[in-house]
């Protein structure tokens, strides 16, 4: 690829980004705007930048790249990234925004009348934002090697850099905007080089067929690891806490339905380009899977089936999507963990909001760069998993379970985290691929052990059931009067 | 224009403010307390039987195109079946089962809504 044309790219994603966040900055007064852009986000705008924080590094490129490694069986990750919104929408959209917390925190800590509760689920958030950005700085490493031949390290440490400014100068309102802007902008700079590529190779006369090509020789996912993968990602994505914070920004429970039937409308059409683009790179440019390159397929293809002045410009339009998913995923996860960390650490003030982002980000960036990406969807994968063990049963028997405690929170949530994470530490260390399937998949086991165990143990500490609950569930679930009621 | 501070809610206990009490004087009574219960049910069970529904399609598309392999050889428009199936035909069904939802759902709260506002 065409250095200057890459860098140009990423400066202009830059540049965008902060203008739009600069704008958001002048209206932004109070910290209320601060925290959750006030709640007055229309339902288009708020979808676009939901979508927008949701499509990551993963699905902008590793998606693709998983494609074009093993088939059919990735096929299954864009369909489980877009059905665990079906499942936020099923079980937690309306009730938590009802809830009228700003954090996961917040409402596991009012549901349940205890601080100890809040403490875990702090603990339990800020490791699931860490593990979740360490991906995005890959891949922001990744992009930058290949587009522009500069060393990785300089595209995670911009990406951490432009994140933090903006979020610390604007808070949320302008990264609404700002989310919103890089929706598109990600689904335009992945649509129109797939169609062009397709429109380039369409008149060739043979298709070659795409399960004619193994280019690894990889051995096909077994039934265990489908499902189990597909547990974790219907589930985790409904305890991502940048994809919560979202919720917290539409007006009223109905609303945050109609929100995420959009989002699911915007995620369906995005995810039909990079499985487009696993297609063709599997078709036409197989040989980037057997060099290790497939992570960079979506950056690759246009340059290797189009190439010349036109292969490159496609090529920009897809670094600058990339810089998008990476910026606006990164920068959704540091609102979110700042948020968590300056409420239970830094008092609230806006000042400790700065702090809170500049530990959030800085964090992960040093983990990203003392270690290399074993993957982009594997790795975010996994952290589904661990949302799915330990934020999601909080949540979904929290909203829907009038037994449960603070104790058996609390148990459940350690257990989800110490399973799911040694599971993880565990696959690590025996290398990644060659590990045996229940450590490299481990929410199928994982999750119901978390579920289990917060029930059993608010079986049993059944004394401790806070005395609120039953006013608490009754705002989690009873609609909102209209605002111009005439009655 | 001078510059002013602003702070998070604080309140005793650090619990989030606005957060308690409940919106509506429903708990108050032995009725509204049971009126809030079966709309909490029933919201339950329609989540529960929309997600039932869904993983239901999800597993038959899984077991089809592990068990009929024909389906990797069959094309439309030069794309085999199995990919169309799994990459772009679940999304419909994804919207499908998301929109009977949330119209289902809205009906529940109507109702709920009529019951105590009839009180």
């Amino acid at each position: 690829m065409n250095p200057p044309v890459g860098l140009a790219a990423f400066l202009a994603v830059v540049l965008a980004t902060a203008v739009i966040g600069f704008y958001g900055l002048r209206i932004s007064r109070t910290t209320g705007d601060f925290y959750v852009a006030s709640r007055t986000v229309p339902p288009w705008w708020n979808a676009s930048a939901i979508g927008g924080e949701y499509l990551s590094a993963a699905s902008f490129l590793g998606v693709a790249g998983l494609i074009l490694l093993s088939g059919t069986d990735a096929l299954w990750f864009p369909v489980g990234y877009t059905a665990g919104y079906l499942m936020l929408l099923l079980f937690v959209a309306a009730p938590l925004r009802r809830s009228g917390a700003y954090t996961i925190p917040d409402f596991t800590e009012a549901r349940l009348e205890s601080t100890a509760v809040r403490r875990v689920t702090s603990l339990v958030v800020v490791a699931v934002g860490w593990l979740y950005i360490v991906p995005q700085l890959h891949g922001a490493g990744l992009t930058i090697r290949i587009s522009t031949g500069l060393p990785s390290w300089v595209g995670a440490l911009a990406v951490v850099l432009v994140v933090y400014l903006t979020v610390a100068a604007g808070g949320m309102r302008s990264i609404t905007f700002v989310q919103a802007f890089q929706y598109w902008l990600k689904l335009t700079a992945l649509a129109v080089p797939v169609v062009f590529v397709l429109l380039h190779q369409g008149g060739g006369a043979a298709v070659p067929a795409p399960e004619s090509v193994n280019p690894t020789g990889l051995p096909a996912a077994g039934p265990y690891q489908t499902v189990s993968l597909l547990l974790a990602l219907l589930f985790g994505t409904l305890g991502l806490p940048h994809v919560l914070v979202r919720f917290y920004t539409n007006p009223d429970g109905r609303s945050a339905r109609r929100t995420t039937l959009i989002v699911l409308g915007l995620l369906s059409v995005f995810y039909l380009f990079p499985t487009a683009a696993g297609l063709l790179g599997r078709m036409y440019a197989p040989g980037l899977a057997r060099d290790g390159r497939s992570d960079a397929l979506v950056l690759l293809l246009p340059g290797e089936l189009v190439g010349g002045p036109a292969g490159d410009a496609l090529s920009a339009l897809v670094v600058a999507g990339a810089f998008a998913a990476f910026l606006s995923t990164t920068s959704g996860l540091v609102v979110s963990l700042a948020g968590v960390i300056s409420q239970d650490l830094l008092g609230g003030s806006v000042r400790g909001f700065r702090i809170g982002a500049l530990l959030a980000a800085v964090v992960p960036l040093a983990f990203a760069l003392a270690t290399d990406s074993l993957g982009l969807a594997g790795s975010v994968g996994l952290v589904f998993a661990f949302t799915a063990s330990t934020i999601c049963p909080v949540l979904l028997l929290g909203i829907w379970w009038r037994g449960l405690s603070d104790a058996g929170a609390i148990a459940g949530m350690l257990t989800g985290a110490v399973l799911c994470g040694g599971a993880m530490v565990a696959g690590t260390l025996l290398g990644g691929a060659s590990a045996p399937a229940w450590l490299a998949q481990p929410a199928a086991w994982t999750v119901p052990a978390a579920f289990t165990v917060m029930v059993l143990v608010s079986r049993a500490t059944k004394q401790r059931i806070p005395g609120t609950v039953t006013r608490v569930m009754t705002r989690l679930h009873v609609p909102e009067r209209p605002l111009a009621s005439g009655r | 224009m001078t510059r002013v501070r602003v702070t998070a809610p604080q309140s005793a206990g650090r619990r989030p403010a606005g957060l308690l009490p409940g919106r509506d004087a429903a708990v108050d009574s032995d009725v509204g307390r049971l009126y809030v219960r079966s709309l909490i049910r029933s919201q339950l069970r329609l989540a529960i039987v929309v997600a039932a529904g869904f993983l239901l399609v999800l597993a038959a598309c899984g077991l089809m195109v592990a068990l009929v392999p024909d389906l990797a050889v069959l094309r439309l428009l030069g794309i085999p079946l199995n990919w169309l199936l799994l990459g772009a035909g679940l999304y419909p069904v994804i919207g499908l089962a998301a929109w009977l939802y949330n119209r289902s759902a809205a009906r529940n709260e109507a109702r709920y809504r009529e019951l105590v506002d009839e009180r």
